[in-house]
């Protein structure tokens, strides 16, 4: 029978099957009932936690664009998406911010630490899972953990105390007037080093979950040891190892302490080069927030929308591409 | 194997002898770099304002190309290795590390701030409320009090303490709080509020700390907002409003429209401000004219300015 178009059968059956979940025939049943309906609850508040945070900053971070910002007027969205100045003019008397080179900055850097760290990583983790002898491979495991744990704090005064010295005398080295080693240089090695532990303890779950039977046909049909290590093992752990990237550089894009004290925090222009000073998205938030207010204060968080638009656009695109390369069945 | 040993050890020494290249010579020939902290910052307002160089206080593109943004510590281990950086720190962060310059000659220290003879620093001030504008004695008795205890040894030790220089002190607050009856009495039901500029705010949370439980332990509130927002809030538009204060806070000289009634304003401290370079830098002293320079672009070499 169908009523505006609504199968009204589909519905009774629909019904019915609720009314069927939440029966219970018997104490027992009822208080299974009753924890899962706890575990649903637990969930739900978890993760109605992200929902709570997306929502306050895409609240505070729209206000720039569509109030009056105290008479200063709206903030100019291309403007700010396409600009290659932080401010122009006096702050917090000027509406005309510009995040655009930022953003360049921040992939840019994100990817040259991905691609310093992630030979390291993966060479690494193919030593600790498959050429270290065992008792050495369990102190370097350890070894890695920890790296993983050091807070990224630790990994910003390292980076000023010693990055920061070791790229002025390197820069001396070249010829090159770097300044005070605050350069692109700089923060591409912090970061390459937070993200390290990363990638090596996944990509050695990776390579370690690797079927026996793969490595020893491959071992059985004459190919050495190394040559079974590069062309058979790293390519069928090449989805865990991917998977490392994607993390690695999710840290990488998401850093804010440790690059804020390396960076320079430059306010034009992106910088490509090595010996100059530049900014990531998280630097520009924190450089000067604890003494701002108005509107240089608001935009930060629109900031924040765009390094989250900027994260997932990457997690995306790097999972289609996980997707794309495919996955040999791992034990 | 062997192969790959020595070409290793090849690389090695190369980059050993590279490092151990000696004791470079000074270059004057050098870019300039120029650190500075960040537009929001209390120091930086007050070292552009010193140097006449009002409009890069707040504004980025007044500045020479290519500088670097840096906090207070920042500024002070980059200059320790960057031999041809210059920078500016709040005077009590100076130590052996970096070289501090002489402004117009005259070595920054303390005793120099003082006697009024070093030129780049900045007053704190302090703003009541209107001796007429208190909702009841008791308030405006403890501000008054508060006012005094600052003026004091002790008040001038926590000012020290928070990296600013007090002004001359000479009595301690045991010798005037005869004066002040209100402060042996219990004041747990009054909330005293400071505001105005952020800079101090560190400064008079310290002070409020120690001397609430001097004064019946009267409750103090915190809310620094900015040095205008000192003024405004106790004796300008906003001083019956939901955000009115009870004392207000500068850290720069008032204004000619911020002229309170008599006795209301003074001073609690200066702020010095001292611009540093590396140990090696031969440059000793710099003037206003030369920082200005500088910082606004017109002097890009080191040979400029020597």
């Amino acid at each position: 029978m169908r009523i505006g178009g609504i199968n009204l059968n589909t519905i009774k059956q629909w019904l019915t099957n609720i009314k069927n979940t939440f029966s219970v025939n018997s104490k027992k049943e009822f208080v299974d009932l009753f924890i899962r309906s706890l575990f649903l609850i637990t969930t739900i508040i978890s993760a109605s936690f992200i929902i709570i945070i997306i929502i306050f900053i895409l609240r505070e971070g729209i206000k720039p664009f569509v109030t009056n910002n105290d008479g200063l007027g709206r903030v100019n969205l291309v403007r700010f998406l396409m600009g290659t100045t932080w401010l122009e003019g006096r702050a917090f008397f000027s509406n005309l911010y510009g995040v655009g080179f930022i953003v360049v900055n921040t992939i840019y850097i994100a990817l040259l630490s991905l691609v310093i760290a992630m030979p390291i990583g993966v060479l690494s983790a193919l030593f600790i899972a498959k050429i270290a002898p065992k008792r050495l491979s369990k102190i370097l495991r350890t070894v890695v953990e920890l790296l993983a744990a050091i807070p990224s704090i630790v990994y910003g005064l390292f980076g000023s105390g010693v990055i920061l010295v070791f790229v002025y005398n390197l820069g001396k080295v070249f010829g090159i007037q770097s300044k005070g080693g605050n350069s692109v240089l700089a923060t591409v090695l912090v970061l390459a080093l937070m993200i390290l532990p990363t990638i090596t303890a996944l990509s050695e779950v990776a390579i370690r979950s690797v079927g026996k039977e793969i490595e020893h046909g491959s071992l059985a049909l004459g190919a050495t040891k190394t040559q079974t290590n590069f062309k058979v093992v790293l390519t069928s752990a090449k989805s865990g190892i991917f998977t490392a990237a994607i993390l690695g550089i999710g840290r990488a894009l998401g850093e804010a302490t440790a690059v804020s004290l390396v960076a320079g925090n430059a306010r034009s222009g992106p910088s490509f080069g090595l010996f100059d000073t530049t900014a990531t998205l998280t630097s520009t938030m924190l450089q000067g927030l604890k003494e701002t207010i108005g509107l240089d204060y608001d935009i930060r968080f629109s900031v924040g929308i765009v390094l989250m638009v900027v994260i997932v656009l990457t997690n995306a695109i790097l999972n289609f591409v996980k997707r794309r390369i495919g996955n040999v069945n791992v034990k | 194997m062997k192969k790959i040993i020595l070409g290793f050890t090849m690389i090695l020494i190369l980059t050993l002898a590279a490092c151990s290249n000696g004791v470079n010579e000074w270059d004057s020939s050098s870019n300039i770099t120029v650190y500075t902290r960040d537009t929001s910052s209390g120091t930086r307002a007050g070292f552009m304002g010193g140097i006449g160089f009002d409009e890069a206080a707040e504004d980025d593109s007044q500045l020479v190309d290519g500088f670097v943004i840096n906090d207070n510590t920042g500024i002070l281990t980059s200059m320790a290795t960057d031999e041809y950086g210059i920078g500016y720190i709040s005077l009590s962060s100076l130590d052996d590390t970096v070289k501090g310059l002489q402004f117009d000659g005259v070595d920054p220290t303390i005793a120099n701030v003082v006697n009024n003879t070093y030129g780049l620093k900045r007053p704190f001030n302090y703003v009541l409320r209107s001796l007429d504008d208190y909702e009841n004695e008791t308030e405006k008795n403890i501000s008054l009090a508060f006012i005094a205890f600052m003026e004091t040894t002790d008040g001038a030790d926590i000012i020290t303490n928070e990296g600013a220089i007090p002004l001359e002190s000479s009595n301690t607050w045991d010798d005037i709080k005869a004066n002040y009856s209100v402060c042996s009495q219990g004041n747990s039901n009054v909330t005293i509020r400071f505001g105005g500029s952020d800079s101090i705010e560190q400064i008079a949370k310290a002070l409020t700390e120690a001397f609430a439980p001097k004064c019946g332990n009267f409750i103090p509130e915190h809310d620094h907002t900015g040095s205008s927002d000192g003024f405004k809030r106790t004796q300008g538009s906003e001083k019956d409003g939901d955000n009115y204060k009870h004392i207000g806070f500068a850290s720069r000289p008032f204004k000619d429209s911020e002229d309170g009634s008599q006795g209301t304003q003074g001073q609690l401290a200066w702020d010095a401000i001292v611009a540093i370079v590396h140990n090696d830098n031969p440059v000793m002293s710099v003037t206003l004219e030369d920082l200005r320079k500088i910082y606004g672009g017109q002097f890009l070499t080191w040979d400029e300015l020597l």
